[in-house]
């Protein structure tokens, strides 16, 4: 049922709600707090900022720095807060946005990494006010529990602010025992969550960490890495980490040869833990300590982290021994990160020796990603590197094998051993054999590029086995053994492997092969360009794996021509691409035509490839797609059609349903396109076309540009897609540069010619740009309500202001008249009114009115993003007020 | 042993972004990849992190399932797919393949329009996104590998909506995505079989509610909508490209031509004629009536409904306009909200959900001043009105689907807590099965007892008819025979069959025994009294004194021997196989009790 909104005032700014929250009102927890005494807490003195309460005296204000009180918090925003934490407080408004809670929490963040954090609980004591209400008992909603603790933290990050905090015994109260740890709330994940984040923020000096070791809260970060929540376990590891370094900050950064006996409890306790988790049965407790770790070591490396190794690395040696390897992607991901960190690679703890043998101990599928972390490492011994290469070519050598080739990939790679361990997974099942499979070629893909990937390469039996998988998979693939028998069944109509391996032999074609492979290749694309049996994102692959080959042939030496071999291979294609681009899946006929307009790009001026693809039918099937049902399509068929028009490759004969008669042109074909296609992305197509067309001087263009520009800005300047509209300016920008000279580089160190005016006054060099209508065009966009189009408008002005200052000849000012109805015609866009078009307009108007407008300001305005607005803290605080009793019961309806 | 686990990513425990990973035997699938509108920066998407932990995404997930167009279904798509680096297959009903890009599109230029973020995806990344989808029929079963197969059915809610079943052996998970369990203006209602999964994971978004009827709501709009165009005024309906937006048209269209008003009805941004198009292209996904009047008069070809110029906004006069985005945050919509709203006279209706931070959020939550850009104030003097017309089941509607489907366990998504739990104990009580609802990032875990198919040679079982008893499907029989686990198939046949399939030679097994008997006699003696007395005792037994000495009953060999330290002491050396395995113990029992006195 429908409800009206009107007239809802915000039933939570009571004046007498406030009350609650004010300092010295009952229920305050602190009294006076100028009338604290100085305690001691953790052996450190209190130390507290002399700072005014809220409406105390001037003189309380010194010291703050007049712009201080701004960067702390908004007057306003500070008005509406009361009220706020008012709501939050009381269990009856329910919160219904939990987004509204993260973006304040956002806003808290970013006013106390600014400023006082202490500052800003006595400005707003109704904050202290929330953060003890919360403690007490109610059906208060899990939400505001967690906010309330991430605040807290957030707050008590500062140890003066953590130091005041303490003393009303408020942070024991909600991160310690008799907090919301034992009460029910605690079931909340959310609850959990916000209390290991609370204390992450609070974790950031001496006293925090007494405070986490009196208030026992280590064992509970412990307990919470087993927690239900997936977030909550890796949020309370990552709080380890974040302890144990706060921990050692002091003693051990200074010692590098202090033992781990010597330091500090919280740390030994720490320590003693994930010692305790990496001998246990229990896999997950093992993860949990594996995990620690390896963050410990990627972030941190300070000389206590190789101490740490040195104690720690024989217990996880000892994982090894274990059959199998209990929880290996942790040991593989905490091995690398080791083997990253500066300080633990060069020390002599027995590394490449644990990595050797992990990579034996480990199943294939399990060693790949290890195997492949090592071969990135910027050092490692040598022989290391060889035993991690053949654990990743292993794979591929069985399938040589199985197929009766030689496999020669390990040739140059000590390390057969674990082939028969391969073997038995590539044949346990098809499942094992894919799996194994698409890693290990997504391993070399990723391999590859690399500047320190493994030399020599095995470039030609990479191909040889490459081709293989694909033929397996295609079916096409003689199977000469068992093994190769089984691959097959395996493989046969594989799509994942088919994908994979197509990746990764588009990667290959970086280098280079035997000539007899690189036919093979050629080949094997061609096979699954033609099988219709191919998916289409098999096809796709091909497609690009195709172009990728193509463009790595060698050219014709003496010419710019393809070689002859690829040549062969394009007559042979040419007459597939025609099936593709007839497709009934719209995935196909996009991706043949993506491909083709590469292919022109590439090749289009080329007398080879000029033949090949005037001899098929692929130019007149490109055109007749710029009506396909799909916008997709149309949008690609446009850029190709805007390629092959550019290269001179578009065939016109007499349409033979009209025989002698003209076929439309091209131009306006796409004219006809940008006018009435009901989608954006055909339209925008031929924003790019018709902008390159320009930009190249394209024979229907050049015929009689300014008709042309005028013609396409009249359309574009209507268009309801935004982004047309750009486009529309970007053309105009490059007609101006034309008319004008281009604008001057930006660089103020770049070597640049001075800009030479054109001969001539000024107006006769404005009268083309006048006679297209630019100006109308321009000056509405400037108001254009989407942001990038008045941004776009607003540049191509301040350019053309810039141009004309540097003419030479009388620069008139224009008539008054014109000049001030031109200008309230501006004010009337500004206000949002369509009103009557200007017209043709004098270049001295023009000049005139640039001249007057505040193009700069404009700009600044239009470089913020226009939702800052609401996106402002006073905004989040005023929704969140308002909120509160707007929405009934359905107030979840989404969508 | 075998389990089915699940974990919310999203839209658990809330209804944010939709996003649920599920494992079932052995696959790993992404239950809907959607986004949430109230976040500016990546808290918007899943953190997929949790995924990528696990290696490579790609090789950790068998597929991606969308059921519907909503982006807090479908927003996270591209990013998870091009940016995060997901390569697998999407699947997703071929209306959802055709819509979906298209909001996703409009969401982006949104995004980069009016807050200007560059790190989101673009056009071509949408593009490239929906090639890899693969869209499915309803009740097609789609095999997503050797083992892995889906089957949508009819959702309801939205063009296209659909619930999955994810079914891998015997193990079987269903999820609904959104749905609505009462036909609306153009969609049917949501309907599954009685297909019994082990876990049916269901939104519960009015898990608390009872709705009134959606034909009120629909009277109380036109009502509004009439008033304020009888009174000269401009009515501004804000929506989404997609969706609702063609409900309402249709409404409208219904009660113009109906009224013979003449007040002109717009619809912005040339959405009319692809709407058009879809619901032309997807009209089997309509409901009944729709269908049955397409021939005689397309309902979505709108005799008053035209596509809107913005010049058209200052006209003068009543007129309603439908202009997109739906929260009046940016573009069109806005622009004419900005331009209507000081006047008493108009009025704009809210067919839907704003997120914090939006106009219309701020207008539907009762602020009539709005700051706008350069420190303006916008004073609301229009009439703003909220309409739900999300097509969600409520209370009653969920209790019915699971009563259809009679789920082992149910799971609920897409809800706050708080109504969960009700929901939850109702289900629980009224279908004595198990009801979980996990909050994002907690995982449930159901163990399962697959039935694993067995298949039985003929020869076995013509052996078994052979014995003159009859197959009774009710009656369970007993039936021996050697189960073979070849070529991942199990298959039960006779042993001489595995023996010979398998290319074995036969072992046999024997039991053995040592019984000592008190018997100074000579070792044959004591075999004949062992002899007489089985004899004896075992009469439906063919017991036999063999001339090497030895007895035999059935298969049990006895073999009297001398006690190698004491002479006056015989040991019985007693072995049998294992089909006599209960006459061996019977007789070793028997012959330990001692021979009887009166043959010495």
């Amino acid at each position: 049922m429908g409800r009206g909104v009107t007239g809802l005032a915000p039933a939570c700014l009571r004046a007498s709600q406030l009350e609650l929250f004010s300092p010295g009102a009952p229920g305050w927890p602190f009294g006076d707090f100028h009338a604290l005494p100085g305690r001691r807490l953790c052996g450190r003195p209190l130390q507290i900022r002399q700072v005014a309460r809220p409406g105390a005296g001037p003189e309380a204000a010194e010291g703050r720095g007049a712009g201080l009180s701004s960067l702390i918090m908004d007057p306003e925003c500070s008005q509406l807060l009361p009220a706020l934490c008012s709501v939050l407080a009381d269990p009856r408004q329910p919160v219904t946005d939990d987004t509204c809670l993260e973006k304040l929490l956002d806003w808290f963040k970013t006013i106390t990494e600014a400023g006082s954090s202490l500052l800003l609980l006595q400005e707003n004591p109704c904050l202290l006010g929330l953060l003890c209400h919360v403690l007490k008992p109610q059906d208060l909603s899990p939400r505001v529990l967690a906010f309330s603790l991430r605040l807290a933290g957030m707050l008590a990050a500062q140890e003066d602010c953590f130091q005041y905090l303490q003393q009303g015994e408020l942070l024991p109260r909600l991160f310690g025992e008799a907090g919301p740890l034992g009460g029910a709330a605690w079931t909340a994940p959310s609850v959990r969550s916000g209390w290991i984040q609370g204390l992450r923020s609070l974790a950031h000096h001496p006293s925090a960490l007494c405070f986490l070791a009196d208030c026992g809260a280590v064992d509970t970060i412990f307990s919470l890495q087993g927690d239900s929540s997936l977030f909550v376990a890796s949020a309370a590891g990552q709080l380890l980490v974040h302890v144990l370094g706060l921990s050692l900050q002091g003693p051990a950064e200074g010692h590098p040869g202090l033992q781990t006996g010597d330091w500090p409890v919280c740390a030994q306790k720490i320590v003693s833990h994930i010692e305790e988790s990496l001998r246990s049965a229990a896999t997950p407790q093992i993860t949990q300590a594996l995990n620690v770790l390896t963050t410990t070591f990627g972030h941190c490396h300070n000389p206590w982290t190789q101490v740490l190794w040195v104690r720690l690395s024989p217990l996880v040696a000892r994982l090894l021994e274990k059959d199998p390897v209990p929880a290996a992607h942790s040991l593989v991901d905490l091995l690398l990160s080791v083997a990253r960190s500066p300080v633990l690679s060069s020390s002599s703890c027995g590394l490449w020796e644990t990595l050797a043998q992990t990579l034996s101990h480990l199943s294939p599928t399990q060693a790949g990603p290890l195997a492949l972390g090592i071969l990135k490492l910027q050092e490692c011994p040598q022989a290391l590197r060889a035993q991690a290469f053949a654990v990743l070519l292993q794979p591929l050598t069985c399938v040589l094998e199985a197929t009766a080739q030689a496999p020669g990939l390990l040739d140059s790679w000590d390390g057969t051993g674990g082939a028969s361990v391969t073997v038995d997974t590539l044949l346990a099942s098809k499942a094992a054999c894919v799996g194994l499979l698409c890693r290990t070629l997504a391993h070399l893909e990723l391999l590859q590029p690399l500047p320190q990937r493994p030399s020599p390469w095995p470039q030609a039996p990479l191909l040889g086995a490459t081709v293989t998988i694909l033929r397996l998979c295609s079916g096409s693939a003689t199977p000469t053994s068992d093994a190769g028998g089984h691959l097959c069944a395996f493989l046969v109509g594989c799509v994942r492997v088919q994908r994979a391996a197509l990746d990764f032999l588009g990667t290959l074609s970086r280098g280079t092969g035997p000539r007899e492979l690189v036919t093979q290749v050629f080949a094997v694309l061609l096979e699954y360009l033609t099988s219709p049996d191919s998916s289409p994102t098999v096809l796709k692959k091909a497609f690009q794996a195709t172009f990728r080959w193509l463009q790595s042939s060698p050219e014709t030496p003496g010419c710019s021509d393809l070689d002859p071999h690829a040549q062969l291979f394009l007559r042979e294609l040419l007459p597939v691409l025609p099936k593709r681009l007839c497709s009934p899946c719209w995935e196909v006929r996009d991706s043949g035509l993506e491909f083709l307009t590469q292919m022109i790009g590439r090749w289009g001026g080329q007398a080879g490839f000029r033949r090949a693809l005037l001899a098929s039918e692929v130019p007149e099937l490109t055109e007749q797609l710029l009506r396909d049902p799909e916008s997709y399509v149309r949008a690609s068929a446009v850029a190709a059609m805007g390629q092959l028009s550019s290269q001179g490759l578009r065939v016109t004969p007499a349409s033979p349903e009209h025989p002698g008669g003209q076929q439309k042109s091209l131009l306006a074909e796409l004219l006809h396109i940008l006018s009435t296609d009901s989608e954006g992305f055909p339209r925008r197509a031929v924003m790019h076309v018709f902008t390159q067309w320009l930009r190249d001087g394209h024979a229907d263009v050049a015929a009689d540009t300014e008709r042309f520009v005028a013609r396409v800005l009249q359309v574009a300047s209507q268009d309801l897609d935004w982004e047309v509209r750009a486009q529309g300016l970007e053309l105009a920008l490059v007609f101006l540069e034309q008319t004008l000279g281009r604008p001057s580089s930006h660089c103020p160190y770049a070597v640049t010619p001075p800009v030479a005016a054109p001969p001539g006054p000024l107006a006769q060099a404005l009268r083309p740009l006048c006679r297209v209508q630019l100006f109308e065009f321009a000056f509405r966009a400037l108001f254009d309500c989407d942001r990038p189009v008045a941004q776009k408008s607003c540049d191509l002005l301040l350019f053309l202001r810039a141009q004309t200052a540097s003419y030479s000849g009388p620069q008139g000012s224009g008539s008054v008249p014109e000049v001030a109805s031109v200008e309230a015609a501006l004010q009337r866009w500004q206000a949002g009114d369509q009103g009557q078009p200007l017209g043709y307009l004098e270049p001295e108007v023009v000049v005139a009115v640039l001249r007057s407008m505040d193009l700069e300001g404009l700009r600044g305005a239009l470089a913020e993003s226009s939702d800052r607005v609401e996106k402002s803290p006073q905004s989040l605080l005023q929704d969140m007020l308002a909120t509160v009793g707007a929405l009934g019961e359905d107030e979840a309806d989404c969508y | 042993m075998p389990e089915i686990r699940v974990t919310p990513l999203g839209a658990g425990q809330d209804v944010g972004r939709s996003c649920i990973l599920v494992s079932i035997g052995g696959k790993n699938v992404m239950l809907d990849c959607g986004m949430h509108m109230g976040f500016n920066d990546d808290r918007r998407f899943p953190d997929f992190s949790y995924i990528t932990r696990n290696g490579r995404l790609t090789d950790f997930l068998d597929c991606v399932i969308i059921s519907h167009f909503h982006l807090d279904h479908c927003g996270a798509l591209p990013y998870f797919s091009e940016m995060v680096g997901y390569d697998g297959p999407i699947y997703m009903t071929h209306p959802t393949q055709a819509i979906c890009p298209i909001l996703l599109e409009d969401y982006r230029k949104i995004a980069v329009d009016k807050k200007g973020e560059a790190n989101f995806f673009t056009s071509q990344m949408i593009k490239d996104c929906m090639k890899k989808v693969v869209a499915v029929h309803l009740h097609q079963t789609v095999q997503v590998d050797d083992e892995l197969e889906i089957k949508a059915y009819y959702a309801g809610h939205v063009l296209g909506a659909a619930m999955f079943q994810i079914k891998v052996g015997s193990e079987s998970v269903v999820y609904t995505g959104d749905y609505n369990m009462t036909p609306d203006r153009h969609l049917g209602a949501a309907w599954i079989d009685k297909c019994r999964p082990n876990l049916l994971i269901t939104e519960s978004t009015y898990a608390t509610t009872i709705r009134d009827s959606k034909r009120c709501r629909e009277r109380d709009f036109l009502k509004k909508v009439h008033e304020a165009v009888e009174r000269g005024g401009k009515v501004l309906i804000p929506v989404f490209a997609l969706g609702r937006a063609q409900e309402l048209c249709i409404l409208l269209e219904t009660f113009w031509e109906r009224m013979n008003l003449k007040a002109p009805i717009y619809f912005s941004t040339g959405l009319t004629e692809k709407a058009n198009h879809y619901y032309k292209l997807f009209i089997t996904w309509t409901n009944q009536k729709i269908r049955k009047t397409f021939v005689q008069r397309n309902m979505f070809e709108f005799k008053h409904i035209k596509a809107f110029d913005r010049a058209f906004a200052d006209n003068p006069g009543p007129m309603v306009v439908f202009a997109t985005p739906g929260m009046l945050h940016a573009g069109q919509s806005l622009q004419i909200f900005r331009k209507w709203a000081g006047n008493e006279k108009n009025m704009v209706i809210m067919p839907g959900y704003c997120v914090q931070g939006t106009v219309g959020h701020k207008i539907l939550s009762g602020q009539r001043k709005l700051e706008m850009e350069g420190r303006q104030v916008l004073e609301v003097k229009m009439q703003v009105e909220y309409m739900s017309f999300s097509a969600h089941a409520d209370a009653k509607g969920i209790m019915q689907l699971v009563g259809q489907a009679e789920p082992e366990n149910v799971l609920l998504v897409h809800g706050e807590a708080k109504k969960m739990e009700f929901l939850k104990q109702k289900i629980e009580q009224e279908f004595r099965v198990s009801c979980y609802m996990p909050a994002n990032g907690e995982t449930v875990t159901l163990p399962t007892s697959p039935s694993i198919p067995v298949g039985i040679s003929l020869g076995l079982l013509k052996r078994e008819m052979a014995q003159g008893l009859l197959p009774d499907a009710k009656k369970p029989r007993l039936l021996h025979g050697t189960l073979i686990m070849k070529d991942s198939n199990f298959r039960l046949v006779s042993s001489e069959q595995a023996l010979k399939e398998l290319g074995l030679a036969e072992h046999q097994l024997r039991f053995t025994c040592r019984v000592h008997l008190h018997d100074p006699r000579k070792e044959q003696e004591t075999a004949m009294r062992v002899y007489s007395h089985l004899k004896s005792v075992l009469k439906e037994h063919c017991v036999q004194h063999l001339p090497d000495g030895s007895v035999t009953v059935e298969s049990i060999l006895i073999q009297a021997a001398a006690h190698s330290e004491d002479p006056g002491t015989k040991v019985l050396l007693v072995s049998w196989t294992y089909q006599d395995e209960e006459l061996g113990s019977h007789l070793t029992s028997l012959l330990k009790k001692g021979l009887p006195q009166a043959a010495s």
